[in-house]
């Protein structure tokens, strides 16, 4: 009995451990935006006793604004498209039955496993070609690729769970394809797309490689890659960088409360994608 | 259409993909051949991009370059200037991505030496010479080393005294020392003597690389009997390891042993780490000549010192600074070259030079700014260093080695993973591999320095 | 990679909403798929096939497998390689915390429902954020030394990133904080789908708490620990970019260079693409290996188990 007592205190400890080393960066990055930079130095895990808001002042003097607004617009941009072309596609591939479906859905999933880095290069020789480098269009159009074969993938099997009897129905009153699509098939997915617009939502947010590459003046920059040279303009000044990474990351945390169950969803259906 | 409907599945996304591919393939190509358009001189609206860099080395070029260019816009009603400020570390891949673009800024700066060359050699500068008369260019300071083929292909800008070290005369003599050192062996007895006071004798800063050039080019050029050693062994005719040229990663070992840097200084970034100076935390750091100005108001006028590297050796660069200029060059794919350069030979305008000194602390790349306009004393010790200078090593290696042996083992060795002689060793075997990767680069660079 | 988890072998069985009509792909079908089919060709198949020219030429020259040989020569190229490869040996560590933690949550430890939303926290964080954070924690004199030294643990104090030998390690940890979570979770979902009289029945054994887990919970969980170890080790081989780029720079010296690191530079630092097409085409190359392999020893465990 002693033996097991003492195991369970010695487990629950461990969780205690995991819980706060999860937490501890995350209140320091918290904490630290909201205090001095020789209190931070000298007491990195003390309390914020008087929160100062000047670290998130001297942020949002500094294109916060503006790369937050770049990273909306490119979100909600590319997450819509992303979402009408790949429920499109996956109704297609759901509805009829052809040769060679299963094939062409495979090859479109194996290419999950292709990282992005390796397009970057023959992509941005495209844009340069295009004139489109430094623009919105051109990421936009890269993310819904990027996006296209998991969102695909994951409508598909979704749609392919929709009782038959429903569709059949609609189609013996004479709905057209497009009719049952809109009228059936997209009311009766409502879940499956809140959850791919947040997986996808949170992807678009976080990439960075590509904004890097391809969004290259100061007032184009989504807030990841702004991040990275705001890091170092302002090294010497810890809290406003904590302020700045606190800002990056305030939308996640209102995301997460207005949507908790897809939330949850999505980002273990995101993961997949290697996100 | 129909038909390729009716192959096989596999085949039909085949088929697909390469007529999409197809198809993007030819709109490329239209689309690269109508890109260079010509440049006739347009009497319309014209919007000029200039991308610049050094807020961050000369405190106040933007705020200069945002009063410079309202005036010069006033000026010219038709023309507008956007000046985008780049990050340290986004700078050499935002130039990259632009060139292959062809497409952001008309007017780009650029460090000088190879760091503007290897950009002309890649066709991605227009030669400057052929929009500034020679005349204008006869008064811009340190245009040798942009030079190649007979033409200028970026503009010098403002001087970089490369690179002083300023120290604290309060902080020295808390540790009793009354004269900052001027030899080698007083350096390192120094920095016993501050470390047995719990002083850091040198801030530094190796996180983000670019000290590691600083450091080669400080240390490098006082072994060296012409910087013509240092392009023959670019070219593979002398090596890396050969005494000369490797005797400052010693040197450099010396002091590590010697605990003359600060123990973090793998963990800080460059500036990160001047800031600790300027707290009384260390005797001297090293800065950018530019950055002097502010550092020495900062810290107050009477307390600070300015100095060169104490002597080792009595080669090219011993007990000398680096003279460099930041240049600003003409991208070539600009439509608007000559209002480019117009804008360029503005910024030399006896008020905007003076300007440039008033807003920045730097020195303009000049010789007609009027040196009585210098209200620092430290800075007219620059000044007169930078009238006899030496040449900055930083500026004649491809940038490529710069990065790899320079940025990395110096991290290595103040990791202590690496000896002087493994450092030297390295740095042969990179520039090696960089003439085997790249041998065009080696051969404009033979034609730049004349190795053949 | 979805398939293993959502859609394992069940679904084939249910086929289309409306099945058997034609043999013949109808042309409206294509027209439903011809948007999704645009974006993925542009950016993944005109990519490849671009991607492969750029790799075979120099100067607009055929240069043959030349450039993918240097690339496979070049010193840098395999510490990058060796990086990654390294970066996978956290593998089990990941996933032996994960399962410990996600058990101690399914047993209802007090307060399970607060630390389960706490281990999840890291995940949530964006990479970049994530990176920039522990960039500034890792400094020899920042917070976690600090907060070392006051614990009078400065046996423990390191140069964190700036320690060639630990700056790879140091992110690994990283990349572990962030992953855990949605390790956590994964094995979470799954314990909870689990007849709980599988583990009633080991208790009344009498079997203690390791080995209950042992030998009744993990083989039970086979299946989503290889879906969760698939995927982590495609993110350590092609995903850690952002981690990269934002805490080390690839340094110090190349310690802490991978693939991607590798390929961004010479592309656009030290201005080379060609050999930065030559690396991307051998990730791709390997990648796919991985991808391939996984499949086929699916398909043969799946035969195995139909048989």
């Amino acid at each position: 009995m002693i033996v097991e007592r003492a195991g369970r205190l010695v487990r629950q400890l461990v969780l205690i451990a995991f819980t706060l080393s999860a937490l501890l960066p995350v209140y320091v990055m918290l904490s630290g935006s909201l205090r001095t930079q020789s209190d931070f130095l000298n007491h990195p895990l003390g309390l914020p006793t008087s929160p100062r808001l000047n670290a998130y002042h001297t942020a949002i003097n500094n294109h916060f604004p503006q790369w937050l607004l770049n990273s909306l617009i490119l979100t909600i941009a590319s997450v819509v498209i992303t979402l009408v072309f790949a429920s499109l596609a996956a109704w297609g591939l759901s509805r009829w039955q052809f040769v060679g479906r299963d094939v062409l859905l495979s090859l479109v999933i194996s290419l999950m496993v292709i990282p992005p880095v390796v397009l970057v290069v023959p992509l941005f020789l495209l844009g340069a070609e295009l004139n489109l480098i430094d623009t919105r269009r051109i990421v936009i159009a890269i993310y819904v690729g990027l996006m296209m074969p998991f969102s695909v993938y994951m409508l598909a099997a979704y749609f392919r769970t929709i009782p038959r009897s429903l569709i059949e129905a609609a189609e013996i009153d004479g709905a057209t394809s497009l009719q049952v699509f809109l009228r059936v098939v997209v009311p009766l997915s409502g879940a499956p797309l809140i959850t791919l617009a947040v997986v996808n939502a949170l992807w678009v947010w976080n990439e960075l490689l590509i904004a890097l590459v391809f969004l290259q003046s100061e007032n184009s920059l989504t807030l990841m890659a702004g991040l990275t040279g705001f890091q170092s303009r302002y090294n010497l000044n810890i809290p406003v960088v904590m302020a700045g990474l606190s800002i990056a990351t305030l939308p996640i945390f209102a995301l997460y409360i207005f949507g908790q169950r897809f939330f949850m969803r999505g980002l273990v259906a995101g993961a997949i994608k290697g996100g | 259409m129909t038909r390729l409907l009716t192959t096989t599945g596999r085949r039909f996304a085949a088929a697909a993909l390469i007529m999409l591919a197809a198809s993007a393939c030819g709109s490329s190509s239209g689309g690269g051949s109508s890109g260079g358009g010509s440049s006739a001189a347009p009497s319309g609206p014209v919007t000029l991009t200039m991308w610049y860099w050094g807020n961050q080395e000369a405190h106040g070029l933007s705020s200069f370059l945002a009063t410079s260019v309202s005036k010069y816009e006033a000026l010219h009603p038709n023309i507008k200037i956007n000046t985008v400020l780049q990050s340290t570390d986004n700078l050499m891949p935002n130039f990259a991505a632009a060139a292959k673009a062809k497409k952001g800024p008309d007017i780009e700066y650029r460090w000088g030496g190879i760091w503007a060359l290897q950009d002309a050699w890649d066709g991605n500068l227009a030669p400057i010479s052929d929009y500034i008369p020679a005349a204008e260019r006869a008064h811009y300071l340190n245009s040798s080393e942009d030079t190649w083929d007979g033409k200028l292909w970026s503009a010098p800008w403002y001087v970089q005294p490369s690179f002083p070290i300023l120290y604290r005369k309060d902080v020295l003599a808390r540790a009793g020392i009354a004269a900052a050192p001027t030899t080698w062996s007083q350096l390192l007895s120094d920095c016993s003597t501050l470390r047995a006071k719990g002083i850091t004798p040198i801030a530094g800063g190796v996180k983000d690389g670019w000290f590691g050039g600083w450091l080669f080019s400080i240390l490098g050029s006082e072994s060296l009997t012409s910087v013509d050693e240092l392009k023959q062994a670019v070219v593979g005719t002398k090596k890396f390891t050969d005494p000369d040229l490797a005797e400052w990663w010693t040197r450099l070992g010396q002091m590590i042993s010697a605990k003359c840097w600060n123990d973090d200084i793998g963990s800080l970034d460059l500036y990160q780490a001047q800031q600790t100076w300027v707290d009384g935390k260390s005797a001297m750091t090293v800065t950018a000549g530019t950055d002097v100005r502010k550092f020495v108001t900062q810290v107050g006028a009477s307390k600070v010192g300015v100095m060169t590297m104490p002597k080792y050796a009595s080669g090219v660069g011993a007990g000398k600074l680096g003279s460099t200029s930041q240049t600003l060059a003409i991208s070539s794919w600009s439509p608007y070259k000559q209002q480019s350069a117009d804008f360029i030979m503005f910024m030399h305008t006896p008020a905007e030079l003076a300007l440039f000194y008033k807003d920045t602390g730097a020195l303009p790349a000049d010789n007609r700014f009027d040196p009585a306009l210098i209200d620092v004393p430290q800075v007219k010790q620059l000044y007169d260093y930078s009238q006899n200078g030496s040449p900055y090593l930083e500026n004649f290696i491809p940038t490529d080695l710069d990065s790899k042996a320079n940025f990395g083992g110096v991290q290595l060795m103040f990791a202590g993973k690496a000896t002087a002689a493994q450092a030297a060793a390295t740095m042969e075997s990179d520039m090696a591999r960089i003439r085997t990767i790249e041998p065009d680069l080696i051969d404009n660079f033979k034609k730049w320095t004349g190795q053949q | 990679m979805d398939g293993t988890a959502v859609a394992s072998p069940g679904d084939r069985g249910t086929g289309a909403a409306v099945r058997g009509r034609s043999r013949r792909p109808p042309w409206q079908a294509f027209l439903w798929i011809a948007p999704a089919l645009a974006a993925i060709g542009v950016v993944y198949g005109y990519s490849v096939y671009r991607l492969l020219i750029e790799a075979t030429h120099r100067d607009g020259k055929s240069v043959g497998l030349g450039n993918l040989r240097i690339a496979i020569d070049d010193p840098f190229f395999r510490q990058a390689l060796g990086n990654n490869l390294r970066l996978l040996l956290t593998l089990p560590i990941i996933i032996g915390i994960a399962l410990v933690v996600a058990v101690l949550l399914f047993e209802g430890m007090r307060g399970w429902r607060f630390h389960r939303v706490a281990v999840f926290i890291p995940y949530m964080l964006p990479v970049t954020v994530v990176g920039v954070l522990f960039g500034e924690l890792l400094t020899l004199h920042g917070a976690l030394n600090t907060t070392l030294q006051t614990l009078h643990l400065n046996f423990l104090v390191q140069d964190w990133l700036g320690n060639p030998d630990w700056a790879l390690r140091s992110l690994a940890g990283v990349i572990i904080w962030r992953e855990l979570g949605f390790g956590v979770i994964l094995f979470l979902a799954r314990l909870l789908s689990l007849p709980q009289n599988v583990f009633d029945a080991a208790r009344v054994d009498g079997a203690g708490w390791f080995r209950t887990h042992w030998h009744v919970t993990l083989p039970l969980m086979r299946s989503i620990i290889g879906f969760y170890l698939v995927i982590e080790a495609i993110t350590l081989m092609s995903w850690v970019f952002s981690y990269v780029f934002v805490m080390t720079g690839g340094g110090p010296g190349q310690a802490t260079q991978v693939t991607e690191t590798y390929i961004y530079q010479n592309a656009f630092a030290s201005d080379i693409p060609w050999l930065a097409a030559a690396a991307a085409t051998l990730l791709l190359i390997g990648v796919t290996a991985v991808a391939a392999l996984f499949l086929v020893v699916r398909w043969g465990y799946s035969r195995r188990r139909a048989a």
